[in-house]
C-alpha cells in the first residue's frame, strides 16, 4: 500500500531501519557530490546529482579479504558483518546494476563473498523529483521500498515483505498523488541499443576501435566507476606465517588483464582491449544473461578524461 | 544465513615426490591431504595455491584412473611456478578443483584417435593417453603426435617411450629442430608436416588438440585437409590466464564464453569464430 511520509516519519523510518542494519544513506560533499555513507541521524540528501560512487562496491569492494591461510594449510573465512547493511536512496540506474551483479556473483556456482555482505541486505529505491534540478527519475522498483518524491510531498511503496513490514503504521496516500509526476519506466538510450545491434551484427570496422583505442590512456577509470563491471585479480600480502588473500577489481583496460606466464596475451593491443570493454557489455553479456551489461548510468562517461565513456562511444559509432 | 562452502578456499594437498621433465619442467605428484581422490576428469585443471604467491592454473597430468595419487607436469614461468619447483617432497600445497569441463570422452569412443600435443600441451594430453592406455577396450586407434621445440625440451620422456613401444599406441615426436649431437631419433618439422605423412582412416576419426596458440591454425587447417571436416571431429583445449576458475573473475574470457568453466575443452566450432579464439 502506497503510503506518506511526513519528515518526522522519514526520520522515524530511517530509525526502524537502522536498529537492524548498518544503514547508509546520500551525504552531500563539500564539492556538491552525493555519496552513500553511514546514517549520521536526520535527513538525508534525497535530491541531487546521481551517487558519486558506485552503489554495487558495497556487496563488490575495490579490495576484500577473501581469507587468511597460514603456512600449514590452515584457511580462516572473515567473519560475516554483525549487521546487515541497508542503502537508501537508490535510483533505477543504481537497482538494475545490483541486480545485474546479483545475477552475476549468485548464479551457480554462488560466490560466498558476495552473498556474505549480499544476504539481507534492504535496498531502498528512489523516484520522482529528486534528480539533479528536480529532474524526474523513473520507477525504481527492483528494491524492498521505493521512495518517491512527488511536489510538496514524500511517498513511500514496498516492493517486498520487508518493506512492508517497515512501513506498517504509517499513513496511507492518495494513490493519485502519483499523477503529479512521469511514472513512465525507464528505457535504455537508442543510441546503446543501436550501438548494439551494430555490433552484434559486425557491423564495426576494426578503424573505428583502432581510433577509439588511441585515446584511450588505460587509466582504467571506466571499469573502476562501472557499477557492473565485475572482474578481479587476487592479491595476497604475508606477515609471517600468516598470509591475507584478497581480491581487488581489475581493469580489462590494462595491458596485463589476460597476460599468461608464458607471455601469449590474447588483449595484446589497445585496440583488442578497447573493442572488449564494449563488446563484453553490449554482446558478450546479452549472450550470456539476456541483458546488456551496461544499465547507461553514465558514471564511465563522467569519469573518461578523454570521452570515450560508453554512451559517447554509441553515439559516436552510431552516428558513423 | 547459510553461506556455501567457499569457492576460493583451497585445501591442502602433500606433495609426494618431484623429478625433472626438462630443463624447464617438472613432474609433481600430490595426494590430497584426507587422502580422497581429486575426482577429476581428463582434461580439467587445478588452481594451485602458495601462501604469499597466490594461484595459477596447472592442468591434471594424470588420469582418474590411476587412483588418489595425481600429477602436474609445471614449467618454471613466473614466481609462484619458480618456487613450486624449489619444494621438496613433504611440503604442503594448497589446491582448488579440479574445474572445468573434461575431454568429451563419449564422442571420442567412436573411432580412431589423433592426440596432437605441442610443447606443455601433452601435460593434459597425457592424463588422456593414460586414460584410454587403462581402458583399450573403450577405444579405437590412438595415434599420438607431439612437437616440441628441440629433443631437449620434449617433456614425460620416460612416458613417450614407454608409448612408442606399446602395441596399442602409434607414438610419434616431431621437434623443430635437433643440435647436431643429439642423439634423438624422431622427426624434425613442425606437426602438420608429421601429421601430412601419416596414415590412418579419417572416417569417423576425432582429434583433440592442446598446444601453444600459433600451433592451432596450422594443425586444424591440415586436419581439415586431411578430412576431418564438420562438427564435433576436432576438440581442443586452450590456455588462458585463468585466475578464478569459475568463471567469475573475468581473465579468461573469450567473447561470451568463460575458458575455466566453458571450457577449457571446446569442439572447434564452438571457439573457431570468436574474436581470439585460436
Amino acid at each position: 500500500m502506497l503510503k506518506q511520509l511526513a519528515e518526522k516519519d522519514l526520520l522515524r523510518l530511517l530509525e526502524r531501519i537502522a536498529t537492524r542494519r548498518r544503514l547508509l544513506t546520500p551525504q552531500r560533499q563539500s564539492d556538491g557530490s552525493r555519496l552513500l555513507l553511514p546514517w549520521p541521524g536526520g535527513l538525508p540528501e534525497l535530491v541531487g546529482t546521481p551517487l558519486q560512487r558506485k552503489p554495487t562496491e558495497i556487496f563488490f569492494p575495490q579490495l576484500e579479504l577473501l581469507m587468511e591461510l597460514d603456512n600449514s594449510g590452515d584457511v580462516r573465512l572473515p567473519v560475516p558483518a554483525d549487521k546487515p547493511v541497508a542503502l537508501l536512496g537508490l535510483d533505477h540506474f543504481d537497482l538494475a546494476a545490483i541486480a545485474f551483479l546479483d545475477r552475476f556473483f549468485l548464479s551457480r556456482p554462488t560466490d560466498d563473498a558476495y552473498l556474505r555482505r549480499r544476504h539481507d541486505a534492504l535496498l531502498v529505491g528512489l523516484s520522482g523529483l529528486a534528480g539533479p534540478q528536480g529532474a524526474t527519475l523513473p520507477p525504481a522498483e527492483t528494491c524492498d521500498l521505493e521512495l518517491i518524491l512527488v511536489p510538496d510531498k514524500l511517498l513511500a511503496r514496498p516492493h517486498a515483505k520487508l518493506g512492508e513490514e517497515l512501513l506498517a503504521g504509517f499513513t496511507a496516500a492518495d494513490p493519485t498523488a502519483l499523477r503529479a509526476i512521469d511514472r513512465s519506466p525507464a528505457e535504455r538510450p537508442a543510441t546503446l541499443l543501436a550501438a548494439a545491434r551494430l555490433l552484434q551484427e559486425d557491423q564495426v570496422p576494426e578503424a573505428f576501435w583502432e581510433e577509439i583505442a588511441a585515446r584511450c590512456i588505460a587509466c582504467g577509470g571506466c571499469n573502476f566507476a562501472c557499477p557492473t563491471c565485475n572482474c578481479f585479480g587476487v592479491q595476497d600480502r604475508t606477515f609471517g606465517n600468516r598470509t591475507e588473500r584478497s581480491r581487488l577489481w581489475d581493469s580489462c583496460q590494462l595491458d596485463a588483464f589476460m597476460r599468461e606466464a608464458g607471455g601469449h596475451n590474447p588483449l595484446g593491443t589497445e585496440t583488442l582491449r578497447t573493442r572488449r570493454r564494449v563488446y563484453h557489455k553490449l554482446v558478450a553479456d546479452p549472450l550470456r544473461w539476456g541483458e546488456l551489461g551496461c544499465v547507461a548510468c553514465g558514471r564511465c562517461d563522467r569519469a573518461c578524461p578523454t570521452g570515450i565513456g560508453m554512451l559517447a562511444l554509441c553515439e559516436d559509432l552510431v552516428r558513423r | 544465513m547459510t553461506i556455501p562452502a567457499s569457492l576460493y578456499a583451497p585445501r591442502p594437498c602433500r606433495l609426494l615426490e618431484t623429478s625433472d621433465l626438462t630443463p624447464q619442467e617438472k613432474l609433481f605428484r600430490l595426494q590430497l591431504a584426507d587422502d580422497t581422490s581429486l575426482g577429476h576428469q581428463p582434461g580439467q585443471f587445478i588452481q594451485l595455491s602458495l601462501p604469499g604467491l597466490t594461484e595459477a592454473p596447472i592442468s591434471i597430468a594424470s588420469s582418474p584412473t590411476r587412483g588418489p595419487v595425481f600429477e602436474l607436469g609445471v614449467r618454471r614461468a613466473g614466481r609462484l611456478t619458480s618456487a613450486l619447483h624449489q619444494l621438496a617432497p613433504g611440503a604442503t600445497i594448497g589446491i582448488r578443483g579440479p574445474f572445468g569441463r573434461p575431454f568429451q570422452l563419449d564422442a571420442l569412443r567412436s573411432g580412431p584417435l589423433l592426440l596432437i600435443a605441442g610443447g606443455c600441451g601433452l601435460a593434459p594430453l597425457r592424463s588422456l593417453i593414460q586414460y584410454c592406455q587403462d581402458r583399450p577396450e573403450e577405444f579405437g586407434a590412438v595415434h599420438i603426435l607431439y612437437g616440441a621445440r628441440s629433443p631437449a625440451d620434449l617433456m614425460f620422456k620416460d612416458d613417450l617411450a614407454v608409448w612408442q613401444r606399446s602395441d596399442r599406441l602409434d607414438c610419434r615426436t616431431t621437434v623443430d629442430r635437433t643440435p647436431a649431437a643429439s642423439c634423438y631419433d624422431g622427426d624434425t618439422g613442425l606437426l602438420p608436416e608429421l601429421l601430412s605423412r601419416l596414415d590412418f582412416d579419417p572416417t569417423d576419426c576425432r582429434a583433440v588438440l592442446v598446444g601453444p596458440p600459433p600451433m592451432y591454425r596450422p594443425v586444424i587447417a591440415e586436419l581439415r585437409r586431411l578430412g576431418l571436416d564438420g562438427d564435433r571431429r576436432i576438440m581442443l583445449s586452450l590456455e588462458r590466464q585463468m585466475r578464478c576458475g569459475v568463471g567469475k573473475c573475468g581473465h579468461c574470457s573469450i567473447e561470451h564464453l568463460s575458458c575455466c568453466s566453458d571450457g577449457p575443452v571446446f569442439w572447434l566450432e564452438e571457439v573457431e569464430n570468436l574474436r581470439g579464439a585460436l
